[in-house]
């Protein structure tokens, strides 16, 4: 997923979990049954899973831009310090 | 949101967030409920009374009880737990209770009933041993008593709501048989 997915997808499981335990309650108080309510929630969660968790390609509209190979040797990786990295070692055993 | 697993975690979290929350709510909407049960216990007979040979009166009575119990079940409603209670003071005790009858109530059609039973627990006074001079359990003879229907309505999520009614103008025989 792309971060605009990642945002998609946020936002549309934390709404359709809220609308659907809002409709589990209304219906559930209306009939006046318990178990009605809690299986309306139920399948309310196991749709809201299946629309926002998996890897969907309609989260994936706007891809990051990665750098072309050829362009990244251009501009080389900076190398650590190996040398100054071992003296700074010794000074700390010698006190 | 950046993989499966933590979407899946966050999607299973807020959901059992917003499970508590609607059960907080069922709880509640309990208290919107006005019940108006109805209750009568009648005395049929007192099948005998003696003197137990550990110094406790005990009375045996055969019972009527009717009720309408169906205004407390709501849609939150597990079961209602209902017993009936005779309740008297002696002279040590300001206040005395003994249930007689015990139920336990499933569903809103089997609220209304109608029994017809002897005590299913024993009604017996128990004597006191700390001043064995003084120990009496003649407190029975001749006594007046309530009876009091007390349920106990158990939900399926949330608070539970217990009260009585109380009917007074029972007694017992002065002498034992």
């Amino acid at each position: 997923m792309d971060w605009q997915g990642q945002k998609r997808a946020e936002i549309l499981m934390q709404i359709m979990l809220v609308v659907s335990a809002v409709a589990a309650f209304g219906v559930g108080y209306t009939i006046g049954s318990f178990r009605t309510m809690m299986l309306a929630y139920a399948g309310g969660v196991v749709l809201t899973t299946l629309i926002t968790v998996p890897n969907w390609p309609f989260f994936n509209r706007h891809p990051l831009k990665w750098l072309d190979p050829s362009e990244a040797e251009r501009h080389p990786k900076p190398q650590v310090n190996s040398a100054a990295a071992s003296s700074k070692k010794k000074a700390v055993k010698h006190k | 949101m950046h993989s499966f697993s933590y979407r899946a975690n966050a999607v299973v979290t807020f959901a059992v967030t917003i499970l508590a929350v609607m059960c907080g709510m069922a709880s509640l909407s309990d208290n919107f409920n006005s019940p108006s049960p109805t209750a009568d216990v009648k005395v049929l007979n007192i099948n005998w009374f003696q003197k137990q040979p550990n110094g406790n009166d005990e009375v045996s009575l055969t019972l009527n009880i009717s009720a309408d119990l169906s205004s407390l079940f709501t849609w939150n409603t597990k079961q209602v737990f209902v017993f009936v209670a005779a309740e008297y003071g002696t002279p040590q005790n300001a206040l005395n209770q003994v249930s007689l009858w015990d139920g336990i109530i499933q569903s809103k059609e089997h609220a209304k009933f109608w029994i017809h039973t002897t005590n299913k627990y024993r009604f017996t006074d128990q004597a006191r041993c700390s001043m064995p001079l003084f120990a009496s359990g003649n407190n029975l003879r001749g006594k007046d008593f309530n009876l009091t229907l007390h349920w106990h309505i158990m939900p399926k999520t949330g608070k539970m709501f217990a009260d009585k009614i109380v009917m007074t103008g029972y007694s017992l025989p002065e002498e034992y048989r």
